[in-house]
């Protein structure tokens, strides 16, 4: 049966294209890359900047050059869109690459299924190479019962920016903890802009990322010291009490219920926005001359006195489905020494993990940045806060419906924060097993 | 004669049939996307069935899809019947008003949320203009759901136009003229030709936009993701984001299965009644 | 008596002035309902971002086609619509005969089977499709995608199909059959041979659904080279911004190819009726 489709298809397909059969036969016919004997492929998320990282990754990985009986390498891009639909579906058929970049938990959910191989021994190679130059911290945030997850390659740190020109416009000073942020956030309030701009869509996770922050801010965070869910706690409701003060302020806007993270950029450009949780490189969405008008500000203290901020470290990590693993490790091994090229050319908007790239002069001249890598890396926790490792669950807690009903409960302001993180609590628990 | 409709049925079977089975498997296991899990028997129907947003959703799905369908129905009824008659520019405007349905969901979801999503942007900036307030069409939840309604009504208009006006063609010149001369006016033609004559057109068009709607994913998926606050999840966005965002596949296929019970029932129903109509 | 007197008077005035009111009313009507699609339209004719440019400009356009693959995608995309189109339409034209023709307990129950099937939503069953089509090497394929979008326009393409010959007379068949022609050769002979708009509007619709798919396409085209366009969309947003201009660029090319379609064979389009086949006979 499968037969007379598929010569059916043949027969179509030849007699319609024609003259393009020899192209159409290479495209139509399927092929099973991550099998191919001579290269392997790279899959890379479109981080950063967009097109003009793409096109910088894609050079970078072309002028590769596999040293002996290693494999050469393809770039392929990978849309952000239902990302993990493309990861799942590629790893129950096991049609997923040799290496790949991805979001941050994957990498815990993945080694849990067996399905990537732990980087211990790239580590150990880069150790003996004595050119482990990585971050405090960064690698053991890769650890898992059963070996190293992935490799970091950059982080996601969430700092808090705001518009200098707009501060002084409402004649404020940056906040330093809670209750000057409300002060400013009503001054801002009162010329129009926006005190705590987020993202609270159900397409984005850019508005749990910012609440993320705070709970970790005033010490607390969605799970317990021994990784079991702990929603409900003294500290996470003192945190939304917060965050229900800024509502009713109208430091935080109820459209934002909705925002893409489009939307939040928007407004950050357009000057509705004064103050709020970004990426290391919000001043990179910016045209040139308006970027010295952004800054970062030190961490803010809670009233308990307590600082942090959420992060989430990019992985790079290596599938079991590789031709041969020893290429994926070379590759990879190069790569993670030769990527500061993203940073020289500005198209990368997260931290770098190695000493050897935050060190780079462009990046020492940039203040916000090192400001981010002095005061908020060194407290800063993922969301699986305040569990000791990271786990495969978690890829479910981050960007799925839960966590997003939760922020735009939030933002709605009408719940009570108690109850708003008892329903939180019991759609997490459906998930996290 | 009946064998020329195996070339479809050996297609359906074969892309089908595994997918199906596979779902079904499980649907009685509680594994997540990569590992079966164990039997679990008729859990997760009872999980999805005693869960409240399952029945949140079952609630808009029914919303949506009478939106989609009678929303739509009715635009494309009386867009067919103000271009039945010959003027200039009738060819035109009839494919100008097929566009939404030919523009990709993914862009007019972008222009959509352009329109309405910011305070700055151009509908809620009118509706300010105009003394409605402030009206968050997206942020809002119940508002959110009438935007993602007219949105899905605005896709599926230009379907309904397309089978109303070959129905409307289909109604003879000269009965419509006789009943103008008997002293019928429009409203009464409209009422007692017009729609009794496309009534059969009229009920397929609705079954077949009930079936379009309830697993319309995109439209709600791409506009507002299904908040805020799970106000615009339909079962198949929750079926979806079980399975994909949540890693609880059974659960999802458990929903989408339920799903197309109801359906194939509620169209099975509706078609027997026509048929003992006789609307033939 | 005085309607009567006065329809003629009435009758001699009305085609052209009700004429022209009717296009007042339709063009205001229309405008109304393509407001978002002008959006796209004045999106596309902004500069980019951070560029000096004001007003309305063809920036984007060049950009498009100068820096993107969109040449390559658009070839792609007529690719898939194509075959699934030919496929589609191929299937479902003698199904939709048996359907329109047949009678008794087996063709009913294939009726309601292919309802059955029409009603499971694809999306969640992507992954057990997305397994099984990797171990016959159609991931990553165009022909495995458009196989997939066979499969989901199948249906509605036999019920159109369908609807389409129950127009044409049984007793030219009868007549052939009398003659000695085959059932097979009957319907291709005289059936299909009286029902090229009923092809047409099947083969539209066909050729919709798989242009406009971004869902299956996303999971099932993995490279570069494979990509369609609503694909090749996805690449202008980055992690936080998306650059509306390239965006709402690319949509104006891929709305056109449809746009022609529905202008050139405008006339011969009509879905009206699917049901013969639904309803039961």
């Amino acid at each position: 049966m499968d037969d007379t489709i598929a010569s059916r298809l043949k027969m179509t397909r030849r007699s319609f294209l024609g003259t393009s059969a020899a192209a159409a036969a290479t495209v139509a016919l399927g092929q099973n890359a991550a099998f191919a004997a001579e290269e392997i492929k790279f899959w890379d998320m479109v981080w950063g900047t967009g097109a003009s990282y793409t096109a910088a990754a894609r050079e970078l990985v072309g002028s590769y050059q596999p040293a002996g009986d290693n494999l050469g390498v393809r770039y392929q891009s990978i849309p952000w869109a239902n990302w993990y639909q493309t990861f799942t579906s590629a790893a129950a058929s096991r049609t997923t690459p040799a290496v790949s970049s991805g979001a941050a938990f994957l990498p815990f959910y993945f080694i849990e299924k067996g399905v990537i191989a732990p980087a211990d021994d790239l580590i150990a190679s880069i150790d003996k190479a004595g050119t482990n130059d990585f971050l405090p911290g960064v690698l053991d945030a890769m650890k898992t019962d059963l070996g190293y997850a992935a490799m970091p390659w950059s982080m996601d740190l969430r700092v808090i920016w705001v518009r200098k020109s707009l501060l002084e416009k409402a004649g404020v000073e940056a906040p330093t903890d809670w209750q000057s942020f409300i002060k400013v956030g009503e001054a801002l309030k009162k010329i129009d802009v926006v005190g705590l701009g987020l993202a609270g869509g159900s397409t984005t996770t850019d508005g749990q990322h910012t609440v993320s922050a705070l709970l970790i801010n005033n010490g607390g965070g969605l799970f317990a010291k021994d990784g079991t869910l702990d929603c409900v706690n003294d500290r996470n409701i003192e945190t939304l009490d917060f965050l229900n003060e800024l509502v009713r302020k109208g430091i935080i806007d109820p459209y934002a219920a909705s925002y893409t993270s489009d939307n939040v950029t928007r407004d950050w450009l357009s000057g509705r926005i004064g103050m709020g949780f970004g990426q290391t490189g919000l001043d990179k969405n910016f045209p040139a001359e308006q970027q010295p008008d952004l800054a970062v500000i030190s961490p803010i203290k809670s009233p308990r006195g307590d600082t942090g901020t959420v992060y989430y470290i990019n992985p790079l990590m290596m599938f079991k489905t590789t031709a041969s693993q020893a290429s994926s490790e070379a590759f990879l091994g190069w790569y993670l020494d030769n990527m500061k090229i993203f940073w020289e050319k500005g198209v990368a908007i997260d931290v770098p993990v190695r000493k050897s790239i935050a060190d780079l002069p462009i990046l020492k001249q940039n203040a916000n940045l090192q400001k981010s890598i002095a005061e908020w890396q060194p407290i800063g926790k993922t969301i699986g806060a305040q569990a000791p490792h990271p786990f495969g669950a978690l890829n479910a807690v981050d960007g799925g419906g839960a966590g997003a009903a939760f922020i735009q409960q939030i933002i709605e302001g009408k719940t009570g924060s108690k109850q708003i993180l008892e329903t939180l609590q019991a759609a997490l628990e459906k998930i996290v097993k | 004669m009946t064998g020329l409709a195996l070339p479809a049925i050996v297609l359906m079977v074969v892309v089908n049939a595994y997918p199906v089975v596979f779902a079904g498997i499980q649907a009685v296991h509680d594994g997540d996307l990569l590992g079966l899990g164990n039997f679990v028997g008729f859990a997760n129907f009872q999980d999805a069935l005693t869960d409240p947003l399952f029945w949140r959703s079952a609630r808009f799905t029914v919303i949506f899809s009478l939106c989609g369908v009678f929303g739509s129905w009715m635009i494309g009824f009386a867009l067919a019947l103000m271009l039945k008659p010959s003027f200039p520019g009738k060819n035109l405007f009839k494919i100008l008003l097929l566009l939404p349905w030919i523009v990709p969901i993914v862009v007019s979801s972008m222009s959509w949320n352009w329109l309405t999503a910011t305070p700055g942007s151009l509908l809620p900036t009118l509706a300010a203009d105009l003394g409605f307030g402030r009206v968050m069409f997206l942020a809002d939840p119940t508002m959110a759901m009438i935007t993602v309604c007219i949105f899905k009504i605005w896709i599926s208009y230009p379907f309904m136009m397309m089978m109303m006006s070959a129905a409307l063609e289909g109604i003879e010149p000269n009965v419509n003229e006789a009943a103008r001369v008997d002293g019928a006016n429009a409203r009464q033609r409209l009422r007692y030709i017009v729609l009794p004559m496309t009534a059969r057109s009229t009920y397929i068009s609705w079954i077949l936009m009930a079936m379009f709607s309830v697993n319309d994913f995109a439209t709600i998926f791409l506009l507002t993701g299904g908040g805020p606050v799970n106000s615009t999840t339909s079962l198949i966005v929750l079926a979806y984001r079980s399975v994909f965002q949540d890693f609880r596949p059974g659960f999802g296929v458990a929903i989408s299965f339920l799903m197309t019970a109801a359906l194939v029932t509620m169209s099975v129903i509706l078609l027997r009644q026509m048929r003992k109509a006789n609307m033939q | 008596m005085s309607t009567l007197a006065s329809r003629p008077r009435k009758l001699a005035l009305d085609p052209r002035r009700a004429g022209i009111g009717r296009t007042l009313l339709t063009a205001i009507v229309t405008l109304v309902m393509l407001g978002p699609i002008l959006v796209v339209f004045w999106l596309a004719l902004r500069p980019r971002l951070y560029t000096e440019i004001t007003g309305p400009t063809l920036e984007t356009f060049a950009y498009i086609f100068a820096e993107t693959d969109i040449l390559l995608w658009l070839k792609n995309s007529a690719m898939v619509s194509i075959l699934a189109t030919l496929i589609s339409v191929i299937v479902a034209a003698p199904a939709g005969y048996v359907l329109s023709r047949g009678r008794g307990g087996a063709v009913s129950a294939y009726s309601l089977f292919i309802f059955v099937l029409q009603s499971f939503p694809v999306v969640v069953f992507v992954i057990p499709l997305f397994i099984m089509f990797a171990s016959v090497g159609l991931v990553d394929s165009l022909s495995g995608v458009a196989i997939i979008y066979v499969a989901s326009s199948v249906a509605v393409a036999c019920w159109m199909m369908s609807a389409y010959f129950d127009t044409i007379p049984v007793t030219l068949e009868e007549a052939a059959w009398i003659d000695g022609c085959s059932v097979f050769g009957g319907f291709v002979r005289i059936v299909l041979r009286n029902s090229l708009p009923g092809v047409l509007s099947t083969a539209i619709y066909a050729f919709l659904l798989a242009w406009n798919d971004y869902l299956v396409a996303l999971v099932f085209l993995r490279s570069d080279d494979r990509f369609t366009l609503p694909i090749g969309l996805q690449t202008f947003f980055q992690q936080n911004q998306t650059d509306w201009g390239p965006v709402m660029a690319c949509a104006v090319v891929m709305l056109a190819p449809p746009v022609l379609i529905f202008a050139l064979l405008n006339r011969f389009f009509s879905i009206g009726g699917i049901g013969g086949a639904l309803a039961g006979k």
